[in-house]
Parts: structure tokens; sequence; C-alpha cells
């Protein structure tokens, strides 16, 4: 079991959602209206007069055998709309109840 | 869930309210009634007392005076004047406008009764009588007739004044130039005094013959009967064998013997012409508070339909509508609106550049649009030239909401998010901002709702409409644009061909000018303090130079092609003298207007009792009344106040006329009517205020800026006088109205009774033979009859002599006054006039008590001018208010407000330059600009703002922003512009009303705009720079002193040791 972070500019929200139903991942945990700044060229998403924009993120943990599949079709929807932004981390799952 | 969101979420049920409001909207509109403006509640009460037979100056001291005193204190009281004629004292109350005329009508009413019982026993009650527009005249119809002239009256009362009188809306129906049938007895005073009867005597015994009575029921058997006895005339020659009296020898003396029985017409009456044949005029005036065109467009209906019932020798036609004045003044109008709304989706599509947010933009205007019309319908409100100046104004502005979210959404689905949720988004990033900026506009139009005064009744609509609007137009804005945007915007992959090839070239130039303008302000903000020096010596210059060629005027007039003129020969011209002078100038002027005249008529002769509409003014023998009607407008070369200003020079001419006043629009001054200088001589002197008024008036009719000038109190007019010596009337039992009663009898005649016939009742009027009646020695001759029966004749009572009429006595706010009206020339303002006016007063020596005062036009004007000042600080204050608080400082409101200077040196510069002059409303217009204006300033500060926030230095932050909101702010204010250019340009009718609101508003928001566009970069950096420099020496100073800390640190620490050890 690999968890699996994403963060991403509000505007993908739904798309996500979807993508997680069509990719069998099921569980996950979403936090809307997050602040962040992307390291190199990301906007800030500071939800101000500057930055209006606005970050979620959702957590999901999913089979090993499912990541790949999973980051390649977010790392596709990214390219789609590099101005947005989405990033995706994956981390192991020591131990759940 | 936000508006927004849910918005965009529920398709369906958005649209739907959407529609739903639409359809209330369009209901309402169907429904609303035209008007050319406002409905203005009446604010003025005349209070009438008759004292029959008293002098001018005794009305005025013992009726006039007490009744103004106490009226004096009645609350909301503006003006109270008043004239003290012959028997008669008119006090007229003019309130402040907006309260409530009932209300003032009960505070009259209660304090008449305090004062009823100080004025003189002979004195009539005082009665209250509500003045209002409604008096005017709504309709004029004319009806010409030849075999049928003689039965005109009673033709037209029953087929035409009956049924125009029981259309809904409709007051009365008066019917002039048609003579009512009347039998008269005429009697032989020979004949009379041989047999020693008396008119008195012989219309008593009429009255007293001509009677139906009941005398009661009676029983016969088991049935009860009623008695009557019938005595009534069958036939007014059955009056013939009335014995009037008996003779000494006892011998009856029938009416035959003594009097001529003769069944005709009223003697005097006026005569009607239109076009030159004889015939009656038809008067209708509407009820208070009813709309006419509506009750025009009823009347229109039922012609046809009257026509068909009246002989085939009567015609009907109109001589004057009111309604088509505004019939098409408001098409007018909409047409204009109409425009602008395509001028506006064109200009959106140009820097948009996308089908289908033009579609967005052009959808979403009419929605707010038709919201108004709900809130019009349920407050009562009326299709006119301000409500519907008021749409054409929000058109420009309702769009800015909507383009803004629509452009941050765009931006969103172009960055790559999906329509749903850039619609979501985008709406919400820029909602906060969009509710600013309607709250300027609110800040606005809010104030203009709390008006008092004549400009307060015009403004009330508009600000409520605006604020509807603009609350309308938010509310969409942030829950109808997102939803449609996510519906019908979407990613543009690739632009078709057909768009590109048509596109290309407006892109391009929008670009260049982007760059252009990035290149000028980069120049600019390095040379601020050059630029901005530079920008505000233009603006004092500009200003400067054009402010002494800009004259006032109260309200622009009105060109609805309607000409009353009212031309007076010497006093006791016979009237066929006046009547061929009346055919004479009809003649000349259909000759010199061709196919600009559309009807002319003229009443000439002394009025009869009976007809409301003609006891209004006056009329006389020697009194020619004319009403005109020309095409409209913009369908002749010549305008209404040159052809009245030709017609004047012509009356004028005429050695026979001895007054004529030509009334542009049928009415002087107030809104709408020709502007008139009117100056006011106050002091108690009669002979000293009147050699001044003529001195006054003969000056302005040598300057050629006046066409017209009249003097209010009238000539000394000749006439007849019998002056009864008191003594000899006491000697013979008489007293002066006894006497008065017999030769009004005589001459004018005694109503006897009225004969009935068919239904119709016709006065029976006893009467000298009409021969016997020509001289001052007949009247001298005629007999008076005293108590004992005993006849004397006048010339023994007293004698007949040649006088005359006292003049009336006019006061205004208990002085007495005169005054001298002028009337401006064609294209001379009426401040022009009252400049020229005070510098003839200034050369005369006025006596010690004379003054003389500016009032009528000017005076309101002058109302005006200071209520809208006051409005206008007011406004502009709460602008500020609004802004810091958005911006959360104090600076950024100040540069913005600045733009407001310069769009007022705008409108002055388009003012002189296309010679229109400053009223109420060019004034309106400048009102509304201070909102419009610094919302450009707006948008500017609050992207330099961003910029600078996101990190980037004063000068780049100024420059970038600056070409990034270019298209906005051109694109908001070009909307606006092309919305006023169908006004200011506009040649429909009545376009010279709103011209003035578009010029200023046209030229007001171009300069204050181009104004914006560099000096609010250039200031922004100054105050910037300044910023930079404080903050700077703060932190050096700082420095500087945490320095000296650092090193004093350990001594300071030491000493304040020591010192604590030593204590």
């Amino acid at each position: 079991m690999k968890s699996v972070m994403i963060m991403y500019d509000q505007a993908f929200q739904e798309k996500i959602v979807d993508l997680l139903t069509r990719s069998n991942c099921r569980g996950f945990s979403c936090f809307p209206q997050i602040q962040g700044r992307g390291s190199k060229t990301g906007e800030p998403h500071f939800g101000t007069h500057a930055w209006p924009s606005m970050c979620s993120a959702i957590l999901t943990v999913v089979e090993d055998e499912k990541v790949d599949g999973l980051l390649e079709k977010l790392h596709a929807m990214d390219k789609e709309t590099e101005m947005l932004g989405l990033r995706a981390f994956v981390w192991n799952v020591e131990k759940t109840i | 869930m936000s508006l927004y969101e849910g918005s965009v979420k529920k398709p369906i049920m958005t649209s739907l309210v959407f529609v739903a409001i639409m359809i209330v909207g369009l209901f309402s509109f169907s429904k609303l009634p035209i008007d050319l403006v406002p409905d203005i509640e009446s604010n003025m009460i005349m209070v009438m007392t008759y004292y029959p037979g008293a002098a001018s100056e005794d009305i005025e001291n013992n009726v006039t005076r007490p009744i103004e005193n106490t009226l004096n204190s009645v609350e909301h009281l503006k003006h109270l004047t008043s004239t003290s004629s012959e028997g008669t004292s008119v006090v007229t109350l003019e309130f402040e406008f907006g309260y409530d005329i009932d209300v003032l009508t009960n505070n009259v009413r209660d304090k008449l009764d305090m004062v009823s019982s100080a004025l003189p026993d002979a004195c009539q009650k005082p009665y209250i009588f509500k003045f209002s527009a409604d008096m005017i005249p709504i309709v004029m119809l004319s009806a010409t007739a030849s075999e049928s002239q003689a039965a005109l009256y009673k033709i037209l009362d029953e087929n035409v004044g009956n049924p125009l009188a029981r259309i809904d809306g409709v007051g009365t129906v008066s019917i002039a130039g048609a003579p009512k049938r009347e039998i008269n007895v005429y009697m032989d005073p020979n004949k009379m005094e041989a047999y020693h009867v008396s008119v008195e005597a012989v219309s008593q015994a009429i009255a007293s013959e001509n009677m139906n009575v009941s005398a009661g029921s009676f029983d016969i058997g088991s049935n009860t009967y009623t008695l009557r006895i019938e005595g009534e005339f069958d036939s007014p020659a059955e009056m013939n064998n009335i014995i009037v009296a008996h003779a000494a020898n006892g011998a009856a003396v029938y009416l035959r013997d003594v009097a001529r029985i003769v069944d005709s017409l009223e003697e005097r009456t006026q005569k009607s012409f239109t076009n030159g044949q004889q015939g009656a005029m038809i008067i209708v005036q509407k009820q208070s508070g009813a709309n006419s065109v509506q009750i025009a467009n009823k009347i229109h209906a039922e012609l046809p339909k009257l026509q068909k019932q009246l002989p085939p020798d009567v015609k009907l036609g109109i001589i004057v509508d009111t309604s088509d004045n505004i019939k098409n003044t408001i098409n007018s109008l909409t047409e204009t609106i109409c425009y602008a709304m395509l001028f506006v989706v064109l200009v959106v599509f140009v820097f948009l550049g996308r089908w289908r947010a033009t579609v967005i933009i052009a959808i979403t205007i009419p929605m707010s649009l038709i919201a108004s019309f709900i809130y019009l319908y349920a407050t009562g409100g009326s299709l006119n030239m301000i409500s519907l100046s008021c749409l054409s104004i929000a058109i420009g502005n309702v769009v800015d909401d909507a383009i803004v979210v629509l452009e941050n959404v765009t931006t969103h689905i172009e960055r790559g998010s999906d329509p749903k949720q850039a619609a979501i988004h985008g709406t919400n990033e820029v909602a906060i901002s969009v509710i600013a900026s309607t709250l300027t506009m609110i800040a606005v139009f809010f104030p203009l709702t709390m008006v008092s005064g004549m400009t307060g009744v015009l403004f009330k609509q508009l600000g409520w409409m605006m604020c509807v609007i603009m609350t309308v137009s938010t509310v969409n804005a942030l829950s109808f644009t997102p939803m449609i945007c996510a519906q019908m915007l979407k990613l543009q992959k690739k632009p078709s061909k057909i768009f590109l090839t048509f596109y290309k070239p407006i892109q391009n130039f929008l670009d260049k000018l982007d760059a252009a303008y990035a290149r000028m302000l980069n120049a600019a903000v390095r040379h601020r303090w050059a630029v901005l020096s530079s920008v505000i010596i233009l603006a004092v210059v500009v200003g400067g130079l054009s402010f002494p060629f800009i004259e006032s005027e109260y309200f622009p007039t009105n060109d609805n092609g309607r000409i009353g003129a009212t031309i007076e020969l010497p006093m006791g011209t016979r009237v066929e003298k006046a009547e061929e002078i009346a055919k004479r100038l009809t003649d000349s002027w259909n000759k010199k207007y061709p196919g600009m005249i559309k009807v002319i008529n003229y009443r000439v002769g002394q009025a009869g009792s009976g007809n409301s509409f003609a006891s209004m003014s006056s009329s006389g023998p020697h009194i020619i009344s004319f009403n005109m009607s020309l095409v409209q407008s913009n369908e002749r070369d010549k305008g209404l106040i040159a052809i009245c200003d030709e017609m004047r020079d012509e009356v004028s001419k005429m050695p026979e006329i001895a007054k004529y006043e030509v009334l542009a629009g049928g009415q002087q001054g107030g809104m709408g009517g020709q502007n008139a200088a009117e100056f006011e001589i106050y002091g108690y002197d009669l002979n000293q205020t009147d050699q001044i008024a003529k001195a006054l008036a003969d000056s302005m009719r040598n300057n050629p800026s006046f066409v017209q000038v009249k003097i209010s109190r009238s000539d000394y007019e000749p006439r007849y006088q019998v002056e009864f010596d008191r003594e000899k009337l006491a000697l013979h039992g008489l007293n002066l109205s006894t006497a008065a009663t017999y030769v009004r009898n005589r001459i004018y005649g005694a109503t006897a009774t009225r004969f009935r016939e068919d239904g119709e009742e016709y006065d029976v009027k006893v009467h000298y033979e009409p021969m016997q009646r020509i001289s001052v020695e007949d009247i001298e001759n005629m007999m008076i009859y005293t108590p004992t029966g005993a006849g004397v004749r006048v010339k023994d009572l007293g004698v007949v002599k040649e006088g005359f009429t006292l003049p009336t006595i006019e006061r205004k706010d208990r002085q007495r006054m005169v005054s001298v009206t002028g009337t401006m020339a064609d294209g001379i303002a009426l401040s022009k006039g009252v400049k020229i006016g005070q510098q003839y007063i200034n050369n005369m020596e006025l006596p010690a008590n004379v003054t003389v005062q500016v009032a009528g036009s000017y005076e309101d004007q002058m109302d005006a001018a200071k209520d809208m000042s006051t409005l206008f600080i007011l406004i502009v204050i709460l602008v500020f208010i609004v802004m810091a608080a958005q911006f959360e400082s104090m600076t950024y409101p100040f540069i913005i407000i600045l733009a407001i200077p310069f769009a007022l040196v705008g409108i002055l510069a388009l003012l002189a330059l296309t010679g229109t002059n400053l009223n109420i409303m060019s004034g309106m217009g400048a009102i509304m600009l201070a909102g419009i204006v610094v919302k450009n300033g707006i948008v500017l500060i609050d992207y330099t703002q961003l910029m600078r926030e996101r990190g980037m230095g004063y000068i780049q932050s100024a420059v970038r922003a600056g070409r990034s909101r270019l298209r906005p702010v051109l694109m908001t204010t070009l909307t606006t512009i092309l919305g006023m250019i169908p006004m200011a340009v506009g040649t429909g009718v009545g376009a010279e009303m709103w011209r003035p609101l578009g010029i200023s508003v046209i030229g007001g928001l171009s300069v204050g705009t181009l104004m914006t566009l560099i000096y609010v970069p250039v200031m922004f950096c100054i105050f910037g720079s300044s910023t930079i420099r404080r903050t700077r020496k703060k932190l050096r100073t700082q420095r500087e002193l945490n320095e000296y800390y650092l090193a004093h640190k350990d001594k300071m620490v030491r000493d304040r040791v020591n010192k604590k050890i030593e204590d």
C-alpha cells in the first residue's frame, strides 16, 4: 500500500475525483482550500488579492500496482494545463488498521 | 455554497429565475403608462374670494392682506402671491416640491377658517382651488360645419362632448366657438314705460308661469291619484300670452305687447376658426393623475365612431394632441436606446474577439434593464424621458460587471480550467471588486433619491432606477453570467479562418495600441512631475478658456411643435375687425411656412359663461387666441423657436395690434417652454413701480436678445361706468346694488327661467332690444323703479362717464409687485438675458423703497444649481468613502477622485465647443460622471496594487498594469460613450431635451478617461516614491538609533544601576 498526496489548483477537483473513481481508488481524503506555492515556476495559490487562486489536496492510499498508472494519468492531466499546477507525491504506508 | 457556485451547479433554476424576472418585467412594461416627464404633483393652491363691488385697493386691504397674513404661516410655503382685482382676490400659495398636496390643502383650509370671520360681511367665503398641470388641455378637437352651424353646440354636446366625457380619465370637455341656443325676450323700453312694466317684473312673471307643480295625492273611492299642475311652456311662443301687468284702466298687458320673443343663439359668443373655416372647438382636459397618452389613444379610437353619428356637414379634426409629442419623443428615445445597445455589443465584440462572449453580454444587458420596469410598475412610475435616459445611461454600465466576470472566467479557461470550475473560481476571485464597483455606482445614485425640490422630482426616479438596475446587474453578474459562461464558453483551440481574416486586423491594432501606451506610460512615469504639472496646466487652461463661453439655462426648450399666441387689438375694437386680422395672419403664416403647419385654429370674441376652458384665459371682442400645431420637429426645416421669433417680428410690425404674446410650446418657462428672464419689481407705490417696469421693459424691448417683453400689470383700460349718487339713491329708497342690478338686467339680461325641450334646458333671457342699448343716452334713459313703484331714470340718479379700469394689484410674499418678463431669442441663454436685465436695473435710479429681484425660471435654475452642487459634493464624499473602504487606503481614493475635476473640464470644453447651455440635463450628466469616471481609476489602481503585491517595483507595476488594463478601461469607457452618442447627436423628436445630457457625459468621460490613463499611473509612482523615501528615512533613523544604543548600551546600563544603588 502506498499513499499518494495530490496537490492541485482547485479547478482540478472534479477531474481528479473522477480519475480516482475510474482508477478504482475508492478511498481518499480531501483538504479543500489550502494555500501553497510551487518550487520552480508554480504560481502562488494564496487566496489573496494578488494571488486569488487556491489549492486543494487529496490524500489517497492505493495498492502498489495502481500507483504508476495513477501518476501517469495525473502527469498527463498536468501537462495538458500546465498553468494551473498539479503535483503528486508518493510515500509508503507502514501500517493500517 | 456561494451564490455563483449554486448558480453554476443549477443552471435550470438560475436561468428560469431570470426568465421569470424577464416575464414579469415585460408584463410590467406592457402596463407602463407613457409620459414626457415623471408625474409631478402640483404644488400650487389658490384661494379665491369674491367681494362684489369692491375696488382693487379695498380688496387688497380688506381681503387679500388678512388672508395672506394668516396663510403665510402654512408649512413648506415657498412663495405667496396674490392678485387683487375688482371684486376678486386670488391668493396663490406655491409650496416646496415633494409634499403631499392634500395635507397642505387641509392646513390651508384650517387657517382659512380662522380668517373668514375677520373678512368684511359682504365678502363671500373664500374657496380653495387646486391648480395643477392637469388643467392644461390634452386634446383639442375642431368641428367644422356649414348648414349645421346654428345647432352645432347641441350636436357636439350630445354626440361628441358626452361620449368623450365618459372615457375613463377625461375630466371636463368644453365646447368653444359654438353658440348655445337661448330664448331672448327683447323688451321695448318705450312700451315698457308706457305700460309701466320693468324687466324684473317680466322676468318674474315668466318664471312663475313656467312651472310644473305636484299638488299631492287624493283618494277617489278605493283608488289614490296624484294631482299635478303642468304649466311649463311647450314652445317659446306660448310666452307671448303671459300677462305681465295690468294697465291703469285695468286692461291686461300681455308679454307680446311689450316684448319680442326670439328663439335664437347667445348674443355674445366666441367664434372659432380652424384652418380658416368656422366651426367649434372641443377641449378635453384630463382628470388629475390620469395619463395623457392613454386618454388620447382612447379619444383617437373613439373619433371615427363619433364622426359617424354626426350630420354629414360636421367634420371632426384634431387641432392639438399633446400625446403626439410625448409618443414621438418616447419613440425616438427608444430608438436611441436600441442603437446604444447595438454599439455596446459591437464594442464588446471588437475588444473580446469572441462571439460566444459577445452573445453572453448581449443577453445580460436587457435582463437588468427589463428588471427596472418591475420597479417602475410597482411604484406607479411611467416610461418617460428621465426613466428612458436612465436606461440609456445604464446600458454602458450594466455590461461592466458582466465583462469583469466574463474576462476572468475566460482567463481561467485559457489556463486550462474546466468551464464549470473556471466559472465558479473565476467569479469568486472578482466578486468583491464587482460588488465594490456597484457600491461606487450606488454611492452616486442613491443620494439622488434624497434631493428635494423640482430637481428631486426629476432625479428621484432616476436614482432609484439606477440603484435597482445596478443591483440586478450585480446579482446577474454573480449568478446568471457564471452559469451561462459555464454553459457556453469553452477553450478556443483553433479559431476559424473567416474569423481570423476578419478579426486579425483588429487584434493587431489593439496589440499595437497596448504597446504604444506602455511605451508612453514608461516615459511618463519617469518624468512624473513634468507630466503631472503639464496635465494640470492643460486642464486649467482648457477649463478657463471654455468657461466664459458657457451660458446657463434651467431646462432645454422642447420643440413640441405647438404655438400659442394671444393678440390683443386696442380695447373696444369690434369683433369683426379682430376676425379680419386673424384671417390675414393665418393666410400669411400658411404662405410663409408651407408644409410646416398642420393646423391653425383661432378664437375671437367674448366667451360665454359655462365654458370652463375659456374662463381660464382672457377673452374679449378685441382678443384673438391662436392655437397652432406644427408637423413634428424632424420633418421641418425650421425650429419652433425660430418660427415663433419670426411670427413675433411680423406681428410687432402691424400697427393695429396693441399687444401680443407668442408662446413656443403653448407655455412659458418651466420645463420645456421657451426660456424667459423674469424681473420682479417690489414697491408699494403703483405709479413708481409702473414707471420702473415700463422703463425696464422699454430697454429690454430695444435689445435684440429679447423677442417679447411683457409687464404683468395690465394697462389702465378705458371703459364706461355709471356713477350713482348715493344721496339721490337713498332719497328714492334705492341702494347701489338694486340700482346696479337694474342696469345689468337691461344690458346683460336677467335669466328668467329655463325652457325645457327634449330633455335639454335653455336659458330664457329678458333684456332690452339690442338696438335700444347702443349709446350712452340709452343707458342714461333707463328706467329704474323705486320700492313705491315710481320710475326714475338713471341720469337722475347719477352720471354715465368714461373712465379707466383700475389695475390689478399683484403681491408676492406680502409685498406689492409687478413683474417684467422677457422671452429670450433663439439661441440666447437665460443667464445672458438675466445679465442684460440686471445691467439695465443697475443703471436705473431706483427709489429707496423699490427693490428688483430676478425670479421665474432663473430662480428655479439657481435653486436647482444649489441642490445639484450639494448633491455633487455629497456624492464625491460617498464615492471616496466606498473607495477608501475597498482599498483600505486614503491615498488611492485621493488619486482616483482627481479624475472628477478632469471630467468637469471635459464637460465644460465639449459644452463650449458645441455651444450647448449648462442646464439641469447637463448637470445630471455631470453628477452621474462622478461615479462612472472613477471606475476607470479603480480598475487601474487595483491592478497596479496587485502587481505591487506580486512583488514588482512601483514603476514596473504602473507600466505593466497600464498595459494590461488599457483594454478593459477603453472597453467600459467606449461602451458608455457609444451608448450616449445616439443621445448626443440624435435628431429625433425631443432630441434637444437630452442632447445636453449626452454631450456632457461624452465630454466628461472621454477627457476624464484619457487623463486617468495618464495621471493615475504617474500619481501612483509619485506617491510610491515618496513612500519609499519615507520608509528609507524611517529605517535609517531606526538603524542609527539602534547603532547608538548598541554602542552605548553598556554605559547606559551601568549608569542606571549606579543611580539605583545611590538611591
